[in-house]
């Protein structure tokens, strides 16, 4: 059998039948997609719980609870009694509440001043989804009492051709990241133990070439994560309402990225001696990585020098590329993105092979 | 195999190999002996195409290494010091892998047979992490015959071994010889080297202190008898002492050594007319070991030079 055929066919094997490869190749992609596409995913019947102190007993205060429980936001509970609503918050460790005062009704109905109390921590996440309703929802009340209707308004349009949902943004995240993982991590653990167990220089025996190991490296790792992809996808499709598609160039952005991790972890496989600081000096690169390349969130938001940082992240072109061509069917940007992966990847794969040694010096 | 003045330097100062120069003959085996720390290893690795040597030169199989080791690869075989397999491979998985890089043809029958001639016929299926030390070494050996070696390097091969397992190995390499196979040896072992070697180097802080056949050495640096008086201990010790014949306590026997064989007989029967309690006497002819012993000025074991 070929030399290339046949290390990438042994070190599959030895893969395999470790315990922790299938595991970060396979379910990890899957648990994450399940796990945050559970999180995100639109509430059926949950939504923000929403504790109300009503102290008015007209039918404006009731027309207001209607309208809010109608949004689908909220999950509306009652607060008997007349406690300070601050208090009530505290003593009870919510994370808001809201306090219609009891002149409500009388105020709307003489068109006086009637103000509502919406009370909480402001850091909780649900407070700002809770404020921005309660906002729209009082606005909307406001143009109806005075027969009003607005003339400055916005709508949103979708970009893409479905309404695409957090799982459709998360989905080319996850595939990103679980083609670092498995290709970086497990490089770098692979060079520590070739390196303490001896394994370099066995193979420096034989008839091998450095280039050769390196590249059946590569093609395994592709062959798996295409394979992992094509799981996760199918999962991800079962279990949600799954707008992104896989295409063609998606395919070819996990092969390229592939190509780009395991040529990194052989180019730090370079420095680590064992796998003890196999895992430390993956940890320094791919912990950073995981958090800012838009795997896990949308980058735009956060602040310019995160966003600077994030550019120097091998993972984020990955990432973009794949949400390019899965979500926003751009297939330009996604070429420019491949181009970006492929470049340093060959960039990562001359580094290691000029620099990895086989033999003592 | 031709080495002249070999010098490897390790910054900033150490110098592991210090000017060695040997030859080694097709289808012998040539044992580069001494303790751990001695060079043999920096020796064996340079001339596998392992490591750099500082100068010197190098011909191995008629070609020069400094110009490659590439040519004459797939004509050598390896087993490394601290030889361990691929744990997650079967023995019989793991000999197919070695002989595709070496791009040998092998069917199934010939990977098994290759099993059975070290004696892993049983174990070729199972994973290599659950094999003993001994059969672990076998492995090694099999991945190091696999491409029919002209020459074959194996050091330490049997250190850590049990004596069972130790003369197995011992067999393979013999056979092996038998084949035509040239193989270097690397051991600290003595009387593998005694056995095993047509040829011994023994070396020693980075140099070569003697070479030359096994029996060769012992003639030239070990010309004593010793006569070993078993079990009698150190008052069979006092005794000799009292009577004014040289004498030495070696783990609870008294050995005398008579440096003229023609002494031989005279000393026996001064021996036996003396009342000392032992199990049994015998002569011994010095060995590796007492050559070692006398060039080094202490003993060995397990790679170490004792105090």
């Amino acid at each position: 059998m070929n030399r290339l055929l046949s290390d990438t066919i042994s070190f599959g094997r030895q893969y395999l039948r470790t315990k922790i490869g299938p595991f970060f190749s396979f379910i990890f992609p899957v648990l994450l997609i399940l796990l945050f596409g559970a999180v995100f995913s639109a509430p059926d019947g949950g939504g923000i719980s929403l504790p109300v102190q009503n102290l008015d007993t007209g039918p404006y205060s009731t027309a207001l609870l209607d309208i809010l429980n109608q949004t689908g936001y909220f999950e509306i509970s009652m607060i008997e009694g007349e406690d300070d609503i601050v208090d009530y918050v505290n003593d009870n460790s919510l994370a808001l509440a809201l306090r219609v005062p009891a002149n409500f009704s009388s105020n709307v109905a003489s068109s006086l001043p009637a103000t509502v109390v919406l009370c909480g921590d402001t850091s909780r996440s649900s407070f700002p989804i809770a404020q921005g309703v309660l906002d729209a929802v009082i606005n909307q009340m406001n143009y109806n009492l005075t027969g009003a209707s607005p003339i400055v308004s916005f709508e949103v349009q979708f970009a893409g051709s479905e309404q695409f949902t957090g799982y459709d943004f998360l989905l080319p995240g996850f595939v990103g990241l679980t083609v670092m993982v498995s290709a970086m991590y497990f490089m770098t653990s692979i060079c520590a133990e070739h390196r303490s167990r001896g394994y370099f220089k066995l193979l420096a025996t034989t008839t091998l070439k450095k280039s050769e190991w390196l590249s059946s490296k590569f093609i395994f790792n592709s062959i798996m994560l295409i394979g992992s992809l094509l799981v996760t996808f199918a999962v991800a499709m079962a279990a949600f309402d799954l707008k992104a598609v896989l295409t063609p160039v998606s395919l070819i952005l996990v092969v390229a990225g592939a190509f780009m991790f395991t040529s990194l972890g052989m180019l730090l496989g370079v420095v680590v001696k064992d796998p003890e600081s196999a895992a430390a000096v993956s940890n320094v690169i791919g912990f950073p990585m995981m958090f800012l390349s838009g795997s896990f969130w949308d980058l735009s938001a956060s602040p310019l020098y995160l966003q600077v940082i994030s550019k120097a992240m091998p993972l984020t072109y990955l990432n973009n590329g794949l949400r390019d061509t899965m979500v926003f069917g751009n297939e330009t940007s996604a070429l420019v993105n491949l181009l970006i992966v492929t470049v340093l990847g060959l960039v990562f794969f001359i580094l290691a092979s000029r620099w990895m040694s086989w033999k003592e010096a | 195999m031709e080495v002249v003045d070999l010098q490897k330097r390790y910054p900033p100062d150490t110098m592991a190999v210090d000017g060695v120069s040997f030859s080694i003959q097709r289808g012998t085996v040539f044992s580069l002996l001494g303790p751990n720390g001695a060079g043999k290893t920096t020796t064996v690795e340079i001339l596998e195409g392992l490591r750099a040597p500082t100068s010197g030169s190098v011909t191995v199989l008629g070609t020069d290494i400094s110009k490659g080791y590439g040519q004459i690869r797939k004509r050598v075989g390896v087993l490394p010091q601290n030889f361990e397999p691929f744990d997650l491979l079967s023995p019989f998985e793991a000999v197919g892998y070695w002989a595709d890089l070496f791009e040998v043809k092998l069917d199934r029958k010939e990977i098994a047979a290759t099993l059975e001639l070290v004696g892993l016929g049983e174990r070729q299926k199972v994973m290599s992490k659950t094999l003993s030390g001994g059969e672990k070494r076998k492995l090694g050996i099999a991945l190091s015959m696999v491409n029919s070696p002209e020459l074959l390097f194996l050091d330490e091969p049997t250190t850590g071994l049990d004596p069972r397992a130790r003369r197995d190995l011992w067999r393979l390499i013999e056979e092996t010889k038998k084949r035509g196979t040239t193989v270097v040896l690397t051991t600290h072992y003595l009387d593998e080297a005694e056995k095993l070697a047509d040829d011994v180097a023994i070396m020693h802080k980075g140099r070569i202190i003697a070479q030359g056949a096994p029996e060769q050495l012992v003639s030239e640096h070990g010309k004593k008898t010793s006569i070993v008086l078993v079990g009698a201990g150190p008052e069979g010790l006092r005794e000799l002492s009292r009577r004014g014949i040289p004498a030495l306590d070696r783990n609870g026997d008294v050995v005398v050594t008579v440096e003229d064989p023609a002494e031989l007989r005279k000393m026996f029967a001064k021996l036996s007319s003396i009342e000392v309690s032992y199990k049994e006497m015998y002569t011994r002819r010095e060995t590796l070991e007492d050559v070692f012993l006398s060039l080094i000025g202490s003993r060995m074991d397990e790679g170490v030079l004792e105090e």
